[in-house]
């Protein structure tokens, strides 16, 4: 098994190279330059410009420059925030983001799974409707509503925390978007957790230890929890690296500096090199998210070999 | 039926396939049909369903107001029965009511296409992958890998620029960003349940992949694919929202739920029925593709016929 | 002073310089109790693009960068052109200017600042290899400044030169008569040639940044705040009252106004669309809004089949009630334009067009004739292209109900994103689409490059030789009343051509707290220094 891990971590390299050519292409295919704004620029001072930043070389040449300082480790310089390197401003947010979104992670995971497991085994019950009617607010109440009426009711109606904003990792200002992005997460994680539950409690192999009389909670424990914990742990990866690397509505609810912010503010101002340096870590992420995943299937089903 | 007595996982899951066979001259489908009509919550939800269909696609064409055409008398006026705004006016004096409904039209269409594509595409990639393992298994998840590092914004202004705004777009792009989830939802279950005995055993008497992959492994898979559907929806029908701010997906004054819940949320302090009758009839529908859900997923089980 | 009455209005305006200058250290009214705690939290829209005095591009970049730094002279937080770094400056012939430096004034590391550092800063502004985005704009006004910036002329040939330790002379290509007014911004300043050198790129970080302003850079985290402190250094100290101000970059209206209510924020940047009369009724001392020299207009596109046609372009102008627009549409004390010149711009007036006093019935029977001739009938249709956001898109929705209920015309709405708008208004490819302007100065010329002949920012692709004639001739003019008789009669003369549709004149609808003392609303181009700002017990 690492050495099977070992490979895909080897396999992130050709993964990110294809990655980075494709965005690298998208993003230069995309209309609109770094450059354009309201006042237009006139042509000598944006040949200025594109000379600064190299854009005025053939596009093959850009693309080589960027591969070569980035294999230095050198995301580069933002096009658009002028006086920081890209790996300034990651290196700033990705703390950030990494902090909310992991608490938030695994407090959903927990929680999520708790909800689950309770609604699926008292199905059709009050209980169930209870945690069926969060899931459902959770997706029906997308995260730009929520977030907003969290700080309607906490910051200004009850005054316990702050609107948002962000101070040195102080923990107050991270109550509320961990509890939004909590909140969301749990929707789909709970759900999940109820669905795949239910479905292994009516599989064969329970029934037959429910007619063994085996007790309840062995029978969950020892047999339900661990298959129906897959397809949890399948939804948990693809949730993981948005909420790791950025939840872009969170952040901008509540005013936080983080990856999200980045990614949105880089795309929409045509920052080429932040961009990328975005994707690059996010695909790095997301390998390794997934990886991890894969190495958790086979934790819980020791059948599975890689 | 043949009696349950056998215990073995194997026993068991052979039968269910031999049965699955078996049935099939008999209509498996009239089976299902009459499951699914006796869970109530599930019939309740698809006359609900059903209900709210029709009023999308014909109530506006029976209401006084188009959906279109601005008063500015008259608003943000609150629901009630004045003037025949039964859900009161938006900030352009539109009768919500007539908007809520042409917005149902097209997020009740995005989400069941995109649904579609994006759960096809993901039960295919992901059974694929997960049964054939090794390097097509690699190449195909780091594929999926890289979908979630190349930023939406970008293929979205891409869409619009290179291809224009037809409503297929929508979709299109839509299930380029939701089909991942899915396919790593199944390729994890199929990692399981292609080590079960009875997939070894069908491979040992010489099924042929594609019939291993779509007769043994996606049934069984059926169950977690209606599960996770039914998450998948509420995102698609709110990723339209944003398509629209990009300038793909609809252009004013059409609108869909998900740009009238955007528009409400800047409003809620003033004017709250604004968001909340779109968010309503959007979680109305999410609670009955719920209960749908659950009943289709009971109605399919191989395991329970 | 007394020679320089040739040129009047220069005379006024160095007058009302010394004026202002003797009334300084009095700015907090007498009577007014100061809160013992001087801190200021104001939100300033977005993240600046850089701290650099010759990058800043932004609003809020700007804004900092006045407190930071400050140029030779300065506007009050009142718009009044008032010394800064330069005491003192006299017009010597139509074309040259001498400033002359304050003894006192430092750089916050105790360095003096002198001419020298004014020259080395405008060149490094106008230098190609910085890049700045406003050097074709404010290198207009120095002699060879454009040519320098496009790599014509050397840095050397700029109309900028130090007398001597104190003294330096600006020559500018055509008499500027506004041109205290524009070395006020930060680009044309001074710029600290050691800390630059010793510092490299680095030198805007904090612990790094040396500037001559108010206010010195205390931390500066991205997306998340930055913190200035008093300069000990500024010549001008005693009079600065705050002692630390924070900026904030929030971009979303919503967060901004939830942190003012739980008092994290001093300072709306600009009140979400659709809340400001709520907030009028809820918090009035709070709400503030005053004129600010910026337009919002729609672009019809000259080279379009269809618009090309001026009576097609007229009707559709005609037609617009700008006064529903105002008081119902965008409904936040915004005011009916209906010229290119904004209402208390300086050199020009706002011209009008006769028909927007006639009832809207005559207005609209008028146009469906216009239109009728021009071959265009009802039921035809017109493309409008706007980029996303509320704002924008109510009063789209708005002017295609204006032309559906009163020409018949169908619109059809084109929304985008912002930098794919920019795109196909740039390249032309666009029918009518919106477009917004903010004065760099206060003068009519800022917003008549909108409308000019070949003009980088003219996306409407028209032009009135004749009217460029006349503008060219008021800018040569050295009489001041002289000149905007001629821009206004340029003017007028340009909106005959319906280039534009001009529709509403820029207020700042925001909130700032009772207790921040010095917010006149009087600066109409919306640069209040912190310098000029203090806060009142409360």
């Amino acid at each position: 098994m690492w050495s099977y891990a070992f490979r895909r971590v080897l396999m992130t390299i050709p993964t990110l190279l294809l990655v980075i050519t494709v965005c690298y292409l998208m993003l230069h295919a995309t209309p609109g330059g770094p450059f354009d704004s309201e006042r237009k620029i006139s042509a000598a001072v944006m040949a200025n410009l594109q000379a600064k930043y190299h854009l005025d070389l053939p596009l093959w040449q850009q693309y080589l420059y960027y591969l070569k300082s980035l294999l230095q480790g050198d995301l580069g310089a933002s096009f658009r925030y002028a006086d920081w390197s890209v790996n300034d401003l990651v290196a700033n947010a990705l703390p950030i983001s990494a902090l909310i979104g992991g608490t938030a992670l695994l407090l959903s995971v927990v929680i999520g799974i708790v909800l689950g497991t309770i609604a699926a085994l008292r199905q059709n019950s009050l209980v169930d409707y209870f945690v069926m009617l969060i899931g459902n607010l959770g997706s029906a109440f997308p995260s730009f509503v929520i977030g907003p009426v969290l700080i309607l009711v906490f910051a200004i109606w009850l005054a316990w925390l702050p609107a948002g904003g962000w101070n040195d990792y102080k923990i107050h200002y991270m109550v509320l978007p961990i509890a939004l992005l909590t909140f969301i997460n749990v929707s789909t994680i709970g759900r999940v957790m109820r669905g795949s539950l239910i479905e292994v409690m009516n599989s064969n192999f329970i029934r037959t230890a429910k007619a063994k009389g085996l007790p309840m909670r062995t029978i969950v424990m020892r047999h339900a929890l661990k298959p129906a914990l897959m397809p949890v742990i399948s939804v948990v990866g693809p949730i993981a690296i948005s909420t790791i690397t950025g939840a872009v509505v969170t952040e901008s609810v509540f005013s936080l500096p983080g990856l999200g912010k980045l990614i949105i503010n880089g795309a929409s101002n045509r920052d080429y090199t932040l961009v990328l340096g975005l994707v690059v870590l996010v695909t790095v992420v997301a390998v390794l998210i997934n990886l991890l995943v894969d190495l958790c299937y086979a934790l819980l089903d020791p059948k599975i070999r890689y | 039926m043949f009696s349950r007595s056998k215990q073995s996982d194997l026993a068991g899951a052979i039968e269910a396939n031999i049965n699955a066979a078996a049935i099939e001259g008999r209509s498996p489908w009239r089976d299902a049909r009459e499951r699914f009509f006796r869970n109530k919550a599930a019939v309740v939800s698809l006359v609900i369903l059903t209900i709210i269909a029709f009023a999308c696609i014909f109530g506006p064409m029976v209401l006084p107001y188009s959906y279109e055409d601005t008063d500015w008398n008259a608003m943000s006026l609150p629901p009630g029965m004045e003037g025949a705004h039964y859900f009161g006016t938006d900030e352009l004096g539109r009768d919500l009511l007539v908007r809520c409904l042409i917005g149902g039209r097209i997020s009740l269409m995005v989400g069941l296409l995109a649904t579609i594509a994006s759960v096809t595409i993901g039960i295919v990639w992901g059974a694929t992958a997960g049964f054939m393992g090794g390097k097509v298994d690699t190449i195909m998840m780091r594929i999926v890998d890289m979908m979630y590092a190349v930023p939406y914004l970008l293929i979205a202004i891409l869409m619009v620029t290179l291809l224009g705004r037809e409503f297929y777009l929508v979709v299109l792009t839509i299930t380029v960003f939701s089909w991942m989830d899915m396919a790593r939802v199944v390729r994890g279950q199929t990692l399981s349940i292609k080590s079960k005995e009875f997939v070894e055993a069908a491979h040992a008497i010489g099924v042929s992949t594609p019939n291993i992959i779509f007769r043994h492994i996606v049934p069984n898979l059926l169950g977690i694919v209606v599960i996770y559907t039914t998450v998948t929806v509420p995102g698609v029908i709110l990723t339209e929202s944003v398509l629209s701010f990009l300038g793909l997906g609809v252009q004013e004054p059409m609108t869909s739920w998900g740009v009238l819940i955007e528009d409400g949320t800047g409003v809620m302090e003033t004017t709250p029925w604004i968001l909340l009758f779109p968010a309503a009839m959007l979680s109305i529908t999410l609670y009955c593709a719920n209960y749908i859900g659950d009943g289709l997923r009971d109605a399919l089980d191989p395991k329970d016929r | 002073m007394k020679k320089n009455m040739s040129f009047s209005v220069l005379a006024a305006s160095v007058v009302l310089a010394m004026g202002a200058n003797a009334a300084f250290a009095a700015k907090v009214p007498a009577g007014v109790q100061l809160a013992a705690k001087q801190e200021l939290t104001r939100n300033n829209g977005s993240e600046p693009e850089s701290l650099d005095p010759a990058l800043a591009e932004s609003v809020g970049a700007n804004n900092i960068a006045r407190d930071l730094f400050e140029a030779l002279t300065a506007a009050d937080n009142d718009g009044r052109i008032v010394p800064g770094l330069a005491e003192s400056w006299k017009q010597t012939d139509p074309t040259t200017w001498v400033f002359t430096l304050r003894k006192n004034a430092k750089w916050s590391d105790g360095v003096q600042v002198t001419a020298d550092d004014v020259v080395y800063g405008i060149r490094r502004f106008l230098d190609p290899k910085t890049a700045s985005p406003y050097a074709s704009t404010y290198g207009a006004f120095l002699l060879n400044g454009v040519e320098a910036a496009e790599g014509k002329k050397a840095l050397t040939d700029i109309g900028i030169k130090a007398i001597n330790k104190l003294t330096v002379e600006v020559k500018t290509p055509y008499p500027v008569a506004f041109l205290p007014e524009v070395m006020s911004n930060n680009q044309l300043g001074p710029a600290p040639r050691h800390a630059i050198e010793k510092h490299g790129k680095d030198w805007t970080k904090p612990g790094k940044l040396v500037g001559n302003g108010a206010f010195v850079l205390k931390d500066w985290a991205v997306n998340s705040k930055i913190v200035i402190e008093k300069n000990p250094q500024y010549w001008d100290a005693k009079a600065v009252v705050l002692s630390k101000v924070t900026y904030l970059p929030i971009e979303d209206g919503f967060a901004d106004v939830k942190l003012y209510q739980s008092g994290e924020n001093d300072w709306v940047y600009q009140l979400p669309p659709g809340t400001y009369e709520k907030y009028k009724a809820e918090l009035p001392k709070d709400v503030r809004n005053s004129p600010m020299l910026g337009l919002r207009y729609y672009s019809l596109n000259a080279k379009d089949p269809v618009m090309k046609d001026k009576r097609v372009r007229q009707a559709l102008s005609m037609v617009i009630d700008r006064d529903i627009l105002a008081a119902k549409i965008t409904a936040d004390g915004q005011l009916p334009a209906y010229s290119v010149v904004v209402k208390g711009t300086a050199g020009a007036d706002a011209t009008t067009y006769d028909w927007a006093k006639w009832p809207m019935a005559q207005r609209v029977a008028e146009a469906k004739k216009l239109l009728a001739a021009a071959g265009l009938q009802a039921g035809s249709k017109i493309k409008f292209t706007y980029n996303t956001s509320e704002y924008h898109k109510k009063m789209a929705i708005f002017a295609a109900s204006e032309w559906k209920t009163k020409l018949g015309l169908n619109t059809e709405l084109e929304n985008m994103e912002f930098k794919v708008l920019l795109k196909k208004r740039h390249d032309g490819e666009y029918q009518i689409a919106r477009n917004g302007w903010v004065a760099d100065y206060n003068d009519a010329t800022t917003f008549l490059t909108l409308v000019q002949c070949g003009s980088d920012q003219n996306d409407n692709g028209n032009c009135n030789p004749k009217a460029e004639e006349l503008i060219k001739q008021g800018n040569q003019a050295k009489d001041a009343a002289k000149r905007k008789q001629l821009l206004t009669q340029a003017t007028k003369m340009i909106m005959d051509d319906y280039p534009i549709i001009p529709l509403l004149s820029y207020t700042t609808p925001r909130l700032v707290k009772p207790y921040v003392g010095g917010y006149t609303g009087k600066n109409s181009l919306d640069r209040y220094r912190n310098k000029d700002l203090y806060i009142i017990k409360h």
